[in-house]
């Protein structure tokens, strides 16, 4: 790994998705993430289907395995005294602790930000909640549906005329993390120069809502309601057209201007230049007639044959491609995108990067798997805290470890 | 602008145009640092693609889109033209003098002007350079270009995504603009730390479609051991009653996640302990997940004579999860973000017509709470003398030679206007309605926050 935030310690103590996406984010760039877990089931995500690998298993979920690289994890129970007291002393050494808890929750145990400050002042608290610290709905349920629902994001996918549809596989955690990461960076920076930490207050349903495509302020200029719609009669612009194979999409990208003409030319179907399809509301109002026309010549290509002949003429275009296409996608293999790591129980597999190289390096590369369920007990709290066999066997069997 | 922010001190020059870049970049802009957008008059797509007050482009629309002044605020305007060569030799002299230089053309396109990461280290050992693009400076798609819709697809993304045993739809809007933006601020501030550790610049080479990729881990672990997830739609691998239900109204629904018996039964309690509830079969996670289709039918009998948002809240005070299905007008009423003062208004200094308009805001709050930043929304050029006098160091000679040759800009070459309602969200078909009371929605929000 090229560990660029390998003097940076990090505490994670969530059992949510968006708080293991934010540690995971700072781990795979070399942050010391230790995941506490409650003893006994864990973190949640560990009993989420599909298993890696035959019957469910906690230390195989592939949502578990995916959203928790590079960490090592413990077991911990910081609702008892003897857990908040470990607790503390864990914090004691932290950059960086990311929570998750209903607000207001720790501070019933006496962890609110101001004690877990007085302990260490240059403790970065982050607290990754589904509707933030505060406001009429900060103790309201969520859900990634939820999210989605309340954040603007599910009325805006699907068909014009389906229900919402919302996006796949827990995108709204995934937001969040990123925006954590980025608020847990600044504040680090800060705490480097002048010593001090922070609490920052994450909102789920806040980070969706800033990801739509500008349809906060597109009402504010305009009154437009964005709606549905965006993938099913935008023929030249996001709607998924069928090949002989894989379904393809396209875009007016890269035409210099003349997008129909440009289409026609590269199609060999001059009726796309039809003068009912040269603007964006004609090719709107007469999506069925244009659909029919490029389908008739799409049938004819190879999904992958029919992007790279279009794409070496820089126009953009699109292949639907399946999680599997993308495992054994060349281009990827050929940038070391993915990262191989082995796992005792999940086997050797490959992970996704972190979508960025540096100097030409994938930085996440070598690394480890995520961590079995209190898989480092003995490395922290025998080595790190100094217990002892017997210590750790009390703990253990009091149900505190 | 912002004031003993964290990023005070740190210059970005970024060579950015549409979306992803500009996302990234705005976050930098928000923390403090000077971020001056370099542009380009003849490549204004940003600058075009509204909206505009009331879709009505303006004598200088050039200055008034929403789009630009949400991604494009608190940084400066710089119209040069690098291709030419003064205007290179210009731009060189403000790398000698920044920390960050990021650009999202498309790869080979900065080596032929001379101005890669190689190059720039040239005048600046330390610097930063990141390169955002499609699919990144290696590999055999390098040279090939993306909208974010494309990376949607390639990613794997919308093949996951679609309604329940139906083929793949496209998986949002403009979702991998946004995604990869926050992966390049996120990136960008990991390169800052890392120079403050060892005074080293680095080159970083960002592709959306990875970025897309990181986007589905556990797809990309499931694949490999041949395990295929299924499109789901709003519905749940495991979890009934979970999915979306039609309220009073048009097209008005909400979400309803019930994972364990207890949730269950307070949706029963909710409901008032309707007959067709007191079944057998729904009393645990396995009958409710086995009977998932008759119960959801059952549900939206009930749901579709409330009204969404109401129910949200009597559900949610039952310890149900639900939510409301929120339009962009629910957003900009909603009590929640209000007390939270997570909307932001701001006018446009340089285009007054536009007055005050309402903009999605930060996610994240921290305490102690830095100072509210202006926002500055550049006219095009706006900064063009004082970058190129007090950063670049040019005397007034050498700035008139600029002029003189054209390298500088404060107006697109010739008036080729947007014509009205030609901004990209006009002609989405069927799928975007008007409200015609928008602007007293504004007016309610203006003052509160401006107050704040």
């Amino acid at each position: 790994m090229l560990g660029l935030l390998d003097d940076v310690h990090v505490l994670e103590l969530t059992n949510s998705l968006a708080g293991a996406f934010g540690a995971k984010l700072l781990a795979d760039q070399g942050a010391q993430a230790l995941k506490i877990e409650p003893p006994g089931r864990g973190d949640a995500a560990r009993h989420e289907p599909p298993s890696i690998g035959g019957e469910p298993h906690p230390d195989r979920s592939s949502l578990f395995l995916a959203f928790n690289t590079n960490k090592r994890g413990i077991t911990l129970d910081v609702t008892t005294p003897t857990g908040r007291n470990l607790l503390l002393r864990l914090l004691a050494r932290r950059d960086v602790l990311i929570e998750s808890f209903p607000p207001g929750h720790l501070d019933k145990l006496g962890l609110g930000y101001e004690v877990l400050r007085q302990a260490n002042p240059r403790l970065i608290m982050t607290s990754i909640t589904p509707f933030g610290q505060t406001g009429p709905y900060c103790h309201y349920r969520s859900s990634d549906l939820i999210a989605q629902a309340v954040g603007g994001f599910l009325y805006t996918t699907g068909r014009t005329n389906g229900p919402p549809m919302g996006t796949a596989l827990e995108q709204t955690a995934i937001i969040a993390a990123r925006n954590a990461a980025i608020a847990i960076m600044a504040a680090l920076l800060h705490q480097r120069v002048s010593g001090e930490g922070q609490h920052i207050d994450v909102s789920v349903m806040e980070a969706v809502v800033s990801t739509p495509p500008n349809f906060i302020h597109q009402y504010s200029f305009t009154g437009a309601i964005a709606g549905r719609g965006f993938g099913d009669q935008t023929v030249m612009d996001g709607m998924h057209l069928t090949t002989s194979d894989h379904a393809v999409t396209l875009t007016t990208a890269g035409t210099g201007g003349n997008p129909m003409e440009t289409w026609a030319t590269f199609l060999d179907e001059p009726r796309l230049l039809d003068a009912k399809f040269s603007t964006r509301q004609g090719r709107a109002r007469h999506w069925e007639e244009l659909l029919a026309l490029l389908q008739g010549k799409l049938a004819h290509w190879k999904a992958h044959d029919f992007m790279k002949a279009a794409m070496d003429q820089r126009l953009v275009v699109g292949v639907v491609q399946s999680p599997e296409e993308v495992v054994h996608c060349p281009h990827l293999a050929e940038r070391g995108s993915f990262v191989t790591l082995d796992h005792a129980d999940a086997g050797t597999l490959q992970y996704p990067g972190a979508g960025f190289l540096i100097d030409g390096t994938n930085p996440a590369h070598g690394g480890r798997a995520a961590p079995r369920l209190g898989e480092h007990n003995v490395e922290v709290y025998g080595g790190e805290f100094g217990l002892s066999t017997e210590a750790l066997a009390v703990l253990r069997a009091a149900g505190v470890v | 602008m912002v004031q003993q922010a964290i990023l005070n001190g740190i210059r970005v020059l970024s060579l950015e145009q549409v979306h992803v870049l500009p996302w990234g970049t705005a976050f930098l802009a928000d923390f403090g640092a000077e971020v001056i957008r370099v542009e380009s008059p003849d490549h204004m797509n940003d600058r075009r693609s509204g909206p505009f007050p009331d879709n009505a482009p303006g004598d200088e629309w050039w200055n008034e889109g929403g789009t630009f002044a949400y991604w494009a605020r608190n940084k400066q305007s710089l119209c040069l033209d690098v291709t030419h060569p003064l205007g290179k030799e210009a731009f060189l002299k403000l790398v000698a003098r920044s920390d960050i230089v990021t650009d999202n053309f498309r790869p080979g396109t900065t080596r032929r002007l001379g101005l890669d990461h190689d190059s720039l280290v040239a005048v600046k050992p330390d610097i930063i350079t990141l390169s955002c693009t499609a699919y990144g400076h290696t590999g055999p798609w390098r040279a090939y270009g993306a909208r974010a819709r494309t990376v949607d697809a390639a990613c794997g993304l919308s093949y996951l995504t679609g309604y329940t045993g139906g083929p793949a739809l496209r998986a949002s809007s403009n979702y991998m603009d946004h995604t990869g933006g926050l992966n390049i601020a996120y990136a960008l501030l990991l390169a800052l730390y890392q120079r403050r550790k060892t005074g080293q610049g680095m080159r970083i080479d960002l592709s959306m479609y990875e970025t897309g990729v990181s986007c589905i881990g556990p797809a990309i672990l499931e694949a490999q051991r041949g395990i295929a997830r299924p499109r789901l739609g709003t519905a749940h691998l495991w979890q009934a009653p979970h999915n979306v239900y039609p309220c009073q109204g048009t097209d008005r629904w909400i979400t309803i996640a019930v994972a364990t018996d207890d949730e269950w039964q307070c949706l029963c309690t909710a409901m008032g302990t309707p007959a067709w509830a007191v079944d057998r079969r729904f009393d645990t996670v396995l009958g409710r997940w086995q009977h998932r289709q008759e119960l959801d039918a059952h549900l939206c009998q009930w749901t579709a004579t409330h009204n969404d948002q109401e129910l949200m809240h009597v559900l949610q005070a039952h310890g149900v999860p639900a939510g409301a299905v929120l339009t962009a007008p629910d957003l900009v009423a909603n009590p929640h973000l209000r007390e939270r003062a997570y909307l932001e208004v701001f006018t446009n200094d340089n285009a007054p017509r536009v007055g005050p308009r309402v903009y999605a805001g930060r996610p994240f709050r921290k305490s102690p709470e830095p100072p509210i930043p202006l926002r500055l929304v550049s006219a095009l050029g706006q900064h063009n003398l004082q970058i190129l006098q007090e950063v670049a160091a040019l005397s007034a000679l050498d700035i008139q030679q600029l002029i003189d040759a054209g390298v500088l800009a404060t107006q697109p070459p010739e008036t080729d206007k947007p014509a009205l309602g030609a901004s990209s969200y006009q002609a989405r078909g069927e799928g975007t309605q008007g409200d015609p009371h928008y602007q007293e929605a504004i007016r309610s929000l203006s003052p509160q926050l401006q107050e704040g």
